[in-house]
């Protein structure tokens, strides 16, 4: 029987010093490892098939409790349910008929200037899994992977905008970065003017930086996707301006902005196609003797 | 009835009782929760960890430590070595002074536990800024402390199995 306080006389292998050498060697390699080179995807992939079944598990009886829930509304709430989305449903219809007469009046425009159309509907539904409990990153995990044949880059949206991007696809769930994650930028114009933009997650929030000091910026504004990057379709709406600062000694404004989207809440995300038909970006021009004047007008991607 | 645990007759701790006990805290920690409990849910594998090997040094160190580290970075979507990092330093930490812990009262333990679980955030906190995040808030310790509260309650529950009333 081993006992807590045994002699230490007994041989007990490595000492803990020599053990505790060893293994944060190992987890400053895997660091290193996964930060510079993402070198653990594979195992990542391998032991997020293992944990698929267990996650399955463990999200069953919190979706069986909302299955009963969903079973035992009452019959006024049904009806007032119903009543909102008729409601919904007539508004919608109207502007759906008028969208549609506008779309093809752009269509043939379009096709008059002989411009490519790019705008694709067809997009999957996916059902969050849950969201990781690191606090570091915002990440949720979604039940279609590979199996349902999603791809990295792949945007992600809710019922009320653009929530990210399809970064990590495993066999059979993916991991979407949230836009508020601060390796995620999104290129978006300001609905009102089209000014164009770069709104920068940085960790719980979003932000457009670059943005010069005289430029026509207002609390309230919405922020579409442009949609010149090539990942993103344009017009999504992402975030609303809430608070524009101008401050002297800076020759930016500084513009905080709130997402449209429920980008931690809901339980539905949709998964869009991503752009197609983006033409091959022309090879760089030598360089220029002087450096580009204009930033925040330039329209390299990302 | 005295905290003190030495004077009790335990029966010997089982090996699969260790494992039960890590998978139930790995369980624990996938639960589909909202946003909002990571606040202040306390890092169970963690304090699993802790009453181990100040508990059972012989059985669960460094080394084990380390794999639940690698299993909760894969759990938690973070980055590989973080948590490996983090549980096997504060592992170690218990091993060099854990004839005095396995000694101390709970209040004391508490205390001590509190220690460590801070200890292992700050290492976190620290390898994730030195690989390039931002600082997430001062919030991020505050699961230490309820982790640190449920300590005694938890001491109580893993003794359970192991006090020799029946016999």
């Amino acid at each position: 029987m081993d006992f807590a306080n045994n002699p230490s006389f007994i041989r007990q292998g490595l000492s803990p010093g020599a053990r505790l050498a060893i293994c944060v060697v190992m987890s400053i390699g895997l660091l290193i490892g996964d930060s510079q080179y993402g070198l653990m995807e594979y195992t990542r992939q391998g032991m997020s098939v293992l944990f698929y079944p267990l996650q399955r598990a463990i999200n069953y009886p919190v979706v069986a409790a909302r299955q009963i829930d969903d079973f035992l509304t009452t019959q006024s709430e049904l009806q007032a349910e119903n009543e909102t989305l008729r409601r919904q449903q007539m508004v919608l219809i109207s502007r759906l008929q008028r969208l549609e007469a506008v779309d093809s009046e752009y269509q043939s425009l379009r096709t008059l200037n002989q411009l490519k159309s790019q705008r694709n509907d067809s997009a999957s539904l996916a059902e969050i899994l849950y969201s990781g409990r690191d606090p570091f990153s915002y990440k949720i995990i979604i039940d279609k992977g590979q199996d349902t044949r999603l791809q990295p880059g792949q945007p992600v949206v809710d019922d009320r905008g653009l929530i990210g991007q399809i970064t990590r696809v495993q066999p059979l769930t993916a991991e979407v970065t949230l836009i508020t994650d601060k390796s995620l930028m999104v290129p978006v114009m300001i609905q009102r003017t089209g000014l164009r933009a770069i709104l920068y997650g940085y960790g719980g929030g979003i932000e457009a930086r670059y943005l010069p000091i005289h430029a026509d910026v207002r609390p309230g504004d919405l922020l579409l996707t442009s949609g010149i990057d090539g990942v993103y379709p344009e017009g999504v709406p992402v975030a609303f301006v809430t608070r524009v600062e101008r401050n002297a000694d800076s020759a930016f404004v500084r513009v905080t902005t709130l997402p449209t989207a429920g980008v931690q809440k809901g339980r539905f995300v949709l998964v869009l196609k991503e752009k197609t038909g983006v033409p091959a970006r022309p090879a760089d021009p030598p360089l220029p003797p002087q450096k580009g004047k204009n930033k925040n007008t330039d329209d390299s991607t990302e | 009835m005295s905290f003190d645990r030495p004077k009790e007759l335990l029966k010997p701790v089982r090996r699969r009782f260790i494992y039960l006990s890590f998978a139930v805290a790995i369980l624990i920690d996938l639960l589909p929760l909202p946003i909002d409990t990571v606040l202040w849910m306390p890092d169970f594998i963690a304090l699993l960890i802790l009453y181990w090997v100040i508990n059972q040094p012989r059985r669960v160190s460094v080394g084990t430590a380390f794999t639940l580290g690698i299993i909760a970075d894969v759990a938690a979507t973070g980055m590989f070595g973080q948590h490996a990092l983090a549980y096997s330093i504060t592992s170690y930490l218990v091993l060099l002074r854990q004839r005095q812990l396995i000694m101390f009262n709970l209040g004391q333990q508490t205390l001590a536990v509190l220690a460590l679980m801070l200890a292992n955030q700050v290492i976190m906190v620290a390898t994730r800024m030195a690989t390039g995040s931002a600082f997430v808030g001062w919030w991020y310790f505050l699961p230490p402390v309820t982790g640190a509260i449920l300590w005694p309650l938890l001491t109580k529950l893993l003794l359970l199995p192991y006090r020799s009333h029946k016999v």
